[in-house]
């Protein structure tokens, strides 16, 4: 027995000395470790040194930082940041998807208010107090938000071929309610396409088109205590008129055919579903004009020629601002030297360029009107080196050169909406949830279970919105909504 | 008479085993089939009519596409078989040599062991303190030795089924005559234990070189040079991405550009390219199996 | 009287030493990889803070523990998680032997390597991908069992995943499906270590197969079943992830059915990630687990002390 405590002490003894090893810093320059989400793929280390390299001539003059990338796939990133964070690693720069408030909470980004007017002038100016103020709480700043169009406008896209051939009226159609007839005539004319399809398992859409509603800090579909019309008293969305419309309406929907069958549990996603033609259209929302939106969608659906019409109106909450935000991370030993290279993925024009698109000639060619492309013969999967689909969650979107086809005219649209889309009451909120962690937990499920049934029309709503409401009930969306409430009084008093 | 009798037992017997298993065969390969087929199948039909035993339109375009990544995918495959083998060995090699004293019911702490072994079956410490320890403490972050050392190599479940064998088909009369002889434990677990527990090595061979094939998590975690994936590692890291980049509609609009995502038939394809070397490699290991361990030795 | 006493210890240390090498390597990974990393428990009773890492947070008592009991959905996760591992112990051990008897019966042949290679074959593929092949046969529009059977034999479609009454037999039957071929040659390597003279002589007393196998394979087998049950009692408050979350295709009517304490805690901290309340319900089921088993594993000591897990 005391021979296994002595060899066990043994190894724990040296386990702590060599954790006392610290990493090493290049002579001189500190090293700030810049981790960002990828949709395409991960580059070798060698490529990544290349590109390394060519960020760090940049750096190393303006701000005295050496930069070395770790892009993580998409899908794994917040779980690879909160793992290397917990482990340890150095991870000095990250961002958040959809999870800012948590982040906050549970002490993984930094407040940054103090070093920001040193370290991120030229960021604060772009970004604008009022953005920041949505990535901050209790009047501090934890973050800095991805500069891009924000506003999502709910639209539908639809397959114009067909309209054109019945001879389908667009113009009048503002609302989903709206849209019921033209299905009857699409399911009419051709009983052999589902007029809707999902846009992916248990949503079609619908939800968003709710107007004026401002989540507080949940996720985009799963709301637990929301605010609605410029009132600043928190509700049950389930329990509201607004929601019930949206369940009858998709229920009608649902019984007189005019949407799949399958919406709540299927495995395809609109462009796949729209692909296969048996669909005539579907609800989402887009931060991009109608136009370009139909066009990019066409592609990836089948080719076939789409039109789109705006059916909601987009609505800024604190959440869409602060879904995607840089943050520094609590644990950096180098915060100041982060702040700074972030400020640079925002303000300087090359280094964005460099992040998004690799080095110029080996990854993209830059055509004269200022456009970009692959090089000859190469495409986003064949490329050493691109992130290119990252454009909408890094830095600056506006300082990025523009892919080969895109409107100029669009991206002015799109910052006019950024700064003209109805903003909610709560603006700048972020709530707190580590007092009613497990109610979450519970809610979670109960809204697992229940919602794609209700918003897909599947289930009956005088059935199950009673039911699902009681189960909320137990499961202690009360309390959320009274912790909400208590949160957003506070800071109300604090803002108004 | 009673000879003929037994001849007839037997062989109703053999019939009888027979249509069974064949006809569990049956159902146990139909779904697989079906995915094989699907992997055949034309991206459009499998979207709008869905999975079928005979679909209208065949196309070998998620090969093609499987192709494209080809250099990938052979490296990974490079990867994959040399953790695997590694891996295999070194787990026999730990894991049989726990289990013999842990078998060996005069050894002063058998018990104490085994309840040490069994103990690492209920609790473990979570992901991230296994990241910290073999990250940050050992450092194999990055390196083959990632893929291969943690979690798999030694298992509580190997090492009792080891432990089993040797406790209940191996008499303890061998080891008492061997010690008798003057045979060192050494002499014994080398001579008589190991070439006796053939078909339980094999099977926890087996078991652990499956274990190693379809592991992703370790390369997940460790891993995140592209030149070091496995071969399941690089499938689900394409699979999800594509998951992840259809779920979020805004994502599908990213620039006027798109990636080609490849469909249903092309994960389909996927899943047959994950399974296939094992499927040409089984016939050649499955001689371990079948029955014909000699136990002469007791007799002698 | 003292000196055959001091014999007895003498001969008993010269072993200790030796067997205790032995087992050296084994027992020092199995210390680095599983005990050293098991500090990572006291976050099940920790507010985490990133800011302040494993050691620094602070306590929170049980708080974490909360969300696995709150609210009925709980009690319910907890219940199928039992049920369902229970059914998969006793019939997967049945059709395992089954299975293995056969195999072993049929001996050498060719054919006999084909049945084993593809009853083993559903083991090789992801919990994904068996999600895709489920779907392909149960979904409402064009899987096979409504667009093929039921159309053929004349019958109403049915919405496959609206559905939960089927559910308990179609994931045991997947379960089975997956994992029967693998898990019979655990039991096909035990009866090839049999003496086959025992076989050979009550063949000669007159013994059918059926005999045989009932009297001598099964009672010679049960060493092996009995720890392999043991060790599954062990983790019966664990559920294969893939099995109930893909596989049912996530869908939220069929909860009442498909829900076990790994889905339900994925599900709930999706949003919330939370590092302590993901360590609070591991450390639950491994608790509850170790209850179980030692409980267990005392039993199996009254009765059959040789077969006990130690």
């Amino acid at each position: 027995m005391s021979t296994r405590f002595r060899f066990v002490s043994l190894v724990l003894a040296l386990v702590l000395a060599l954790s006392v090893c610290s990493f090493s810093a290049a002579e001189g320059y500190d090293k700030v470790v810049f981790s960002y989400a990828t949709f395409n793929n991960i580059p070798t280390n060698e490529v990544r040194a290349s590109l390394e390299e060519a960020i760090n001539a940049i750096t190393r003059e303006k701000i005295g930082v050496e930069v070395e990338l770790m892009p993580v796939s998409i899908w794994e990133y917040s779980s690879a940041v909160s793992r290397g964070l917990q482990g340890g690693d150095q991870i000095d720069v990250f961002q958040t998807l959809g999870d800012f408030n948590v982040a906050v909470s549970t002490d993984m980004a930094e407040d940054i208010t103090d070093m920001i007017d040193t370290c991120a002038a030229e960021t604060k100016e772009i970004i604008g107090q009022d953005w920041l103020n949505a990535c901050s709480f209790k009047g501090r700043i934890y973050g800095i938000p991805t500069m891009k169009p924000i506003a999502l406008t709910p639209m539908v896209v639809y397959r114009k071929d067909i309209a054109d051939e019945i001879g389908l009226d667009f113009s009048n159609v503002n609302s989903p309610a709206d849209l019921t007839d033209l299905l009857r005539k699409v399911k009419e004319a051709r009983p052999d396409i589902t007029p809707v399809a999902a846009v992916n398992a248990g949503n079609i859409g619908l939800q968003l088109t709710v107007p004026n509603t401002d989540y507080l800090s949940d996720d985009y579909y799963t709301p637990k205590g929301v605010i609605m019309n410029d009132e600043l008293t928190v509700l049950d969305f389930y329990s509201t008129d607004a929601f019930k419309d949206v369940c009858n309406l998709a229920r009608t929907w649902y019984l007189e055919d005019l949407v799949m069958k399958d919406a709540a549990t299927t495995a395809s996603t609109a462009a796949e579903l729209m692909a296969t033609g048996n669909y005539f259209c579907y609800i989402a929302s887009y931060s991009y004009p109608e136009e370009d939106t139909a066009a990019s969608i066409s592609a990836q659906a089948g080719g076939f020629p789409l039109g789109a019409k705006i059916i909601g109106s987009a609505f800024l909450d604190t959440t869409a601002i602060n879904a995607l935000t840089w943050c520094v991370s609590t644990t950096s030993k180098v915060k100041e030297s982060a702040l700074k290279f972030l400020n640079l993925t925002f303000s300087d024009k090359e280094i964005i360029n460099l992040l998004i698109y690799g080095l110029e000639g080996r990854d993209y060619v830059l055509k004269e009107d200022g456009t970009v492309n692959y090089p000859e013969g190469l495409d986003a999967a064949s490329v050493p080196y691109t992130a290119q689909l990252s454009c909408g969650t890094l830095g600056n979107f506006f300082l990025m050169y523009p892919m080969e086809g895109t409107d100029p005219a669009s991206l002015d649209w799109e910052l006019e909406q950024n700064k003209t889309a109805k903003t909610s009451a709560a603006m700048g909120f972020t709530f707190d949830n580590s007092r009613v962690k497990s109610q979450y937990t519970a809610v979670a499920n109960v809204i697992s279970q229940y919602l794609p049934g209700l918003v897909c029309g599947s289930v009956d709503p005088e059935v199950d919105i009673p039911e699902f409401i009681a189960a909320l009930n137990d499961a202690g969306l009360p309390d959320i909504i009274a912790a909400k409430q208590e949160q957003l009084d506070a800071w109300a008093a604090e803002n108004k | 008479m009673k000879k003929e009798k037994i001849k007839n037992d037997v062989k109703s017997f053999n019939i009888f085993s027979t249509v069974v298993l064949a006809i569990l065969t049956v159902i146990t390969l139909l779904p697989i089939i079906l995915i094989v087929i699907a992997s055949f199948t034309d991206e459009k039909v499998l979207l709008s009519s869905g999975y079928t035993y005979f679909p209208s339109k065949l196309s070998l375009d998620s090969y093609y596409y499987m192709i494209r990544q080809g250099p990938m995918i052979l490296r990974s495959y490079g990867i994959t078989v040399l953790v695997t083998i590694l891996g295999t060995v070194g787990s026999i090699l730990l894991t049989a040599t726990l289990a013999y004293p842990m078998s060996r019911k005069d050894f002063k702490w058998h018990n104490q062991l085994s309840f040490l072994v069994f103990f690492t079956m209920l609790f473990n410490g979570g992901v991230v303190s296994a990241y910290i320890m073999w990250s940050t403490i050992f450092g194999i972050k990055n390196t083959l030795l990632a893929l291969i050392l943690p979690n798999y190599l030694v298992t509580a479940f190997n090492v009792f089924l080891i432990r089993n064998y040797y406790s209940n088909s191996i008499p303890g009369a061998l080891i008492e005559s061997a010690k008798i002889d003057g045979a060192t434990e050494l002499t014994i677990f080398v001579q008589i234990m190991v070439p006796l527990a053939v078909p339980v090595m094999a099977t926890v061979a087996l078991f652990t070189g499956l274990t190693y094939w379809n592991d992703w998590t370790n390369g997940l975690y460790y891993i995140t040079d592209p030149e070091l994936y496995g071969i399941q590692n690089l499938l689900i890291r394409i699979m999800n991405n594509i998951q992840f980049l259809k779920s979020s509609s805004n994502a599908a609009l990213l620039g006027t550009q798109t990636v080609d995502l490849p469909g249903t038939s092309v994960r389909m394809a996927m899943a047959v390219i994950g399974i296939l070397p094992i499927l040409i490699v089984f016939p050649f290991v499955q001689k371990f199996f079948v029955k014909g361990v000699v136990l002469g030795a007791v007799k002698g | 009287m003292t000196t055959r006493a001091v014999r007895k210890k003498k001969s008993s240390t010269a072993q200790t030493l030796p067997l205790m090498l032995i087992a050296l390597p084994g027992l020092i990974y199995l210390l680095i990889n599983n005990y050293l990393p098991m500090f990572g428990v006291f976050l099940a009773f920790k507010d985490y803070s990133y800011a302040r890492g494993i050691f620094g947070s602070k306590w929170n008592g049980l708080d974490n523990f909360e969300f696995l009991f709150r609210t009925k959905d709980a009690w319910i996760m907890t219940r199928n998680t039992i049920l369902y591992n229970a059914a998969f112990i006793i019939l997967g051990t049945i059709f395992a032997i089954f299975v293995a008897i056969l195999i072993h019966e049929l001996g050498k042949k060719r054919r006999v390597k084909f049945f084993q290679a593809s009853l083993m074959l559903p083991n090789l593929l992801s919990w994904v991908v068996v999600g895709f092949i489920v779907y392909a046969f149960l979904n409402a529009d064009n899987g096979f069992i409504n667009n093929t059977v039921y159309k053929a034999l004349g019958w109403q479609p049915v919405s496959w995943y609206s559905t939960k009454e089927p559910w308990p037999f179609i994931l045991t039957f997947v379960y089975l499906w997956k994992f029967v071929g693998t898990n019979s040659i655990i039991y096909v390597a035990g009866i090839a270590g049999m003496d086959k003279e025992i076989f050979e002589a009550a063949q000669l007393d007159g013994a059918s197969k059926v005999k045989q196998i009932l009297h001598i394979t099964v009672p010679m087998l049960k060493p092996t079943i009995i720890t392999l049950t043991l060790m599954a009692v062990g983790r019966i408050f664990y559920s294969d992830f893939g099995l109930f979350y893909q596989v049912p295709a996530n869908s939220g009517r069929l909860f009442a059915v498909t829900q076990t304490i790994d889905t339900y805690v994925y599900r709930g901290l999706m949003e919330s990630n939370d590092v302590g309340m993901s360590a609070a319900a591991a450390l639950y089921q491994s608790v509850v687990g170790f209850i179980l088993v030692i409980g267990a594993n005392a039993l199996v000591r009254k009765i059959d002390r040789e077969n006990a897990l130690f």
